[in-house]
């Protein structure tokens, strides 16, 4: 009896252990079942499945979304400029099938991936201009501080793009999923990570934005010292009016008051004007003649006529 | 297939589930060499125990757990005490939901753990450099706050969140960043962290990854090193413009109002002549109306007065007075007029 249950019991466990009639699919995996390294049969569903032990063999593949990440290369622009360019996809196993048929493991998949990407990626580089690859829209971007000669329609121009990044990485895409899908593989994104300019490239750019800069810091000044300058003549002009017009109407109001005054005197004096020159004349010798003065005076004269004579 | 295999194995799995219970039973029976009922209840005993022990788990808050029985996913548990089947039947993943994890880019913790070997010592990372839509290079370093708010997705629907996350992450920026001038990017920080935050919770949901993003700060954004200095002066001699205009301002209305001033008193000034001119007029042709007036009434005498007054009033302030007689005609040269003068 017991014997024949340990028997048993051992035949159970060989079973169990080394043919493993049962296995586990994740949430995460799929699974090709192999008879004798043949595929037989394909599991997509999570869970405790069951085989035939001894023949047929399990190979699991990830279900998720899988990601692939492309090494920077420098690939020469439209308009000739080298770029460092980095970018990423993301992809999934579809047919686990046909994958296993022709790829077999995710290694040789990346690199079929990869060699795909990087091809479809220099043709759509080469073929456009940098501003493409940057720019994803028309967007005008604001730039008031580049208002010096040529800089603003230079910036005007690098607004008109044609394709955009979002419309090329789109186009790489398709052409990549189309070139991906007899492996059994759905590319579902690809994006342009970095876009870099190689070294020397990136000198020369600084050095252009430096002289950029510096422009942009001269007009700056010119148009501070140009202002201030107009302020200045302003002034200039407001002091001028001010003073004339001020020298204007005082001169007015002085000739007013003048024609005025000689009305009146001319008035008044009009009656008599033998009588004014008279008054008027002896007001003066009043003021005018002081010890200083010598004087000769004849006896003829009407003061002295009594020195002579007091008769009439 | 190494990898597949090597995943999917659990090496504890293995140990707990694997040996038979009659083994185990068998073993003990020759071990003791004695009554096998009540070994076997000990056994049995013990089994249990360590069954309901490795069956019960606890969720912390915050926490929640998601249970896979056999590999597939069943259900997700809030916090609290549960329990599960044991030997590797169910398997329980603790994910913290409500814990807000960071990722930092183009910060100094960041840099060795992504593409570190591949920049150049000194240099600016690579990570944060970023060509502007005006075709200039910016470096551009932010942060993404998130959390695990699907732990279902975040699981089983994308191999590498995290991974996932970096990537979407640096591509949108870029694009972003390059739909702008060097200007907006370095101004206009808030409205791109807007944008890139809006697209890349976009891109996610997209990739099914399960991630909410709470957050996406923008760090200092600014230009390369050897461009640092130009731009700087760019900032200068804008401050310089603003002051020399503002100087001129400043002389403006300091010297207008002060003219303003000086021609009003200027023209009260000429306004006062005026008044003191047309009174002055009034009050000697009133006083020569009031003479004349008087003069008309006896006009011999009155001029008589008038004159000799006059006389009276002159002469004895004169200096030298000199009477000659009209016929004496000759003694004129022999005065020296000169030299009385000059004394």
């Amino acid at each position: 009896m017991g014997k024949i249950a340990s028997v048993i019991g051992l035949l159970v466990f060989f079973i169990l252990v080394v043919g493993k009639p049962f296995y586990v699919i994740d949430e995460r995996e799929q699974a090709i079942i192999l008879q004798f390294g043949k595929p037989v049969r394909v599991q997509t569903e999570p869970g405790l499945k069951a085989k035939v032990p001894f023949i047929q063999t399990v190979t699991f593949f990830p279900k998720t979304l899988l990601e692939w990440d492309g090494a920077p290369g420098q690939i020469p622009t439209g308009d000739k400029t080298f770029i460092e360019m980095d970018t990423f996809a993301r992809w999934r196993i579809v047919d686990p099938l046909q994958y296993f048929k022709t790829v077999r493991d995710e290694i040789a998949a990346r690199e079929r991936l990869g060699a795909i990407v990087e091809a479809v990626t220099n043709d759509f580089i080469t073929s456009n201009t940098l501003i493409e690859v940057v720019r994803s829209s028309n967007r005008l971007m604001k730039a008031e501080d580049l208002v010096a000669e040529g800089m603003l329609e230079q910036v005007t121009q690098l607004s008109k793009v044609k394709l955009g990044r979002e419309q090329m990485t789109r186009g790489i895409l398709e052409q990549v999923r189309e070139k991906m899908s007899p492996f059994g593989i759905e590319v579902v994104d690809f994006r342009i990570k970095r876009i870099n300019y190689v070294e020397d490239v990136r000198k020369k750019v600084y050095e252009r934005m430096i002289a950029e800069r510096k422009q942009i810091s001269q007009q700056f000044r010119s148009e501070g010292m140009g202002e201030a300058r107009r302020i200045e003549g302003e002034q200039q002009k407001e002091l001028r009016r001010i003073k004339s017009e001020a020298y204007r109407t005082v001169e007015e109001i002085k000739g007013k008051a003048d024609a005025e005054a000689t009305r009146i005197y001319a008035e008044a004096f009009n009656r008599d004007p033998e009588f004014y020159s008279f008054v008027n004349t002896l007001d003066i010798y009043k003021k005018s003649l002081d010890e200083k003065t010598s004087i000769i005076m004849s006896t003829d004269s009407e003061f002295f006529k009594y020195l002579k004579d007091y008769t009439n | 297939m190494a990898w597949d295999n090597e995943n999917r194995e659990n090496p504890w799995r293995r140990k707990e589930a694997a040996p038979d219970p009659e083994e185990v039973l068998r073993r003990l029976k020759g071990l003791l060499g004695g009554s096998g009922i009540s070994l076997g209840i000990v056994a049995l005993v013990i089994a249990l125990v360590a069954g309901l022990y490795s069956s019960f788990y606890i969720i912390e808050p915050g926490e929640v757990g998601v249970i896979q029985r056999f590999g597939r996913f069943v259900t997700m548990v809030e916090n609290g005490p549960h329990f599960k089947i044991p030997f590797g039947v169910d398997r329980v993943t603790k994910v913290k939901r409500e814990q807000v994890l960071e990722e930092e880019f183009g910060l100094a913790s960041s840099a060795t753990s992504m593409r570190g070997q591949f920049l150049p010592a000194g240099e600016d990372l690579s990570e944060t450099l970023m060509l502007t839509g005006d075709l200039n290079v910016a470096i551009v370093p932010w942060v993404v706050q998130y959390t695990r708010s699907d732990p279902y997705k975040y699981l089983f629907k994308v191999r590498n969140p995290r991974e996932t996350l970096r990537y979407l992450s640096e591509a949108i920026m870029r694009r972003v960043v390059g739909d702008r001038s060097i200007n907006e990017v370095i101004t206009e920080r808030r409205a791109i962290a807007i944008e890139a935050k809006r697209e890349l919770q976009k891109a996610l949901d997209e990739a099914e990854t399960g991630i909410h993003v709470v957050n996406l700060e923008m760090r200092k954004t600014t230009v390369p090193l050897p461009v640092q200095p130009s731009f700087n002066e760019v900032n200068q001699s804008l401050q310089e413009k603003e002051k020399m205009i503002y100087q001129a301002r400043e002389a403006y209305n300091k010297v207008i109002p002060e003219a303003r001033g000086e021609a009003e008193r200027s023209v009260r000034d000429a306004e006062g002549y005026a008044l003191e001119r047309v009174n002055q007029a009034r009050g000697d042709a009133n006083r020569f109306s009031a003479l004349l007036e008087e003069y008309t009434k006896a006009r011999d005498v009155t001029r008589r007065r008038l004159y000799l007054e006059a006389i009276g009033e002159v002469i004895p302030n004169l200096g030298t007075k000199y009477i000659l007689d009209p016929e004496q005609r000759g003694l004129l040269p022999l005065l020296d007029l000169g030299q009385k003068k000059g004394q």
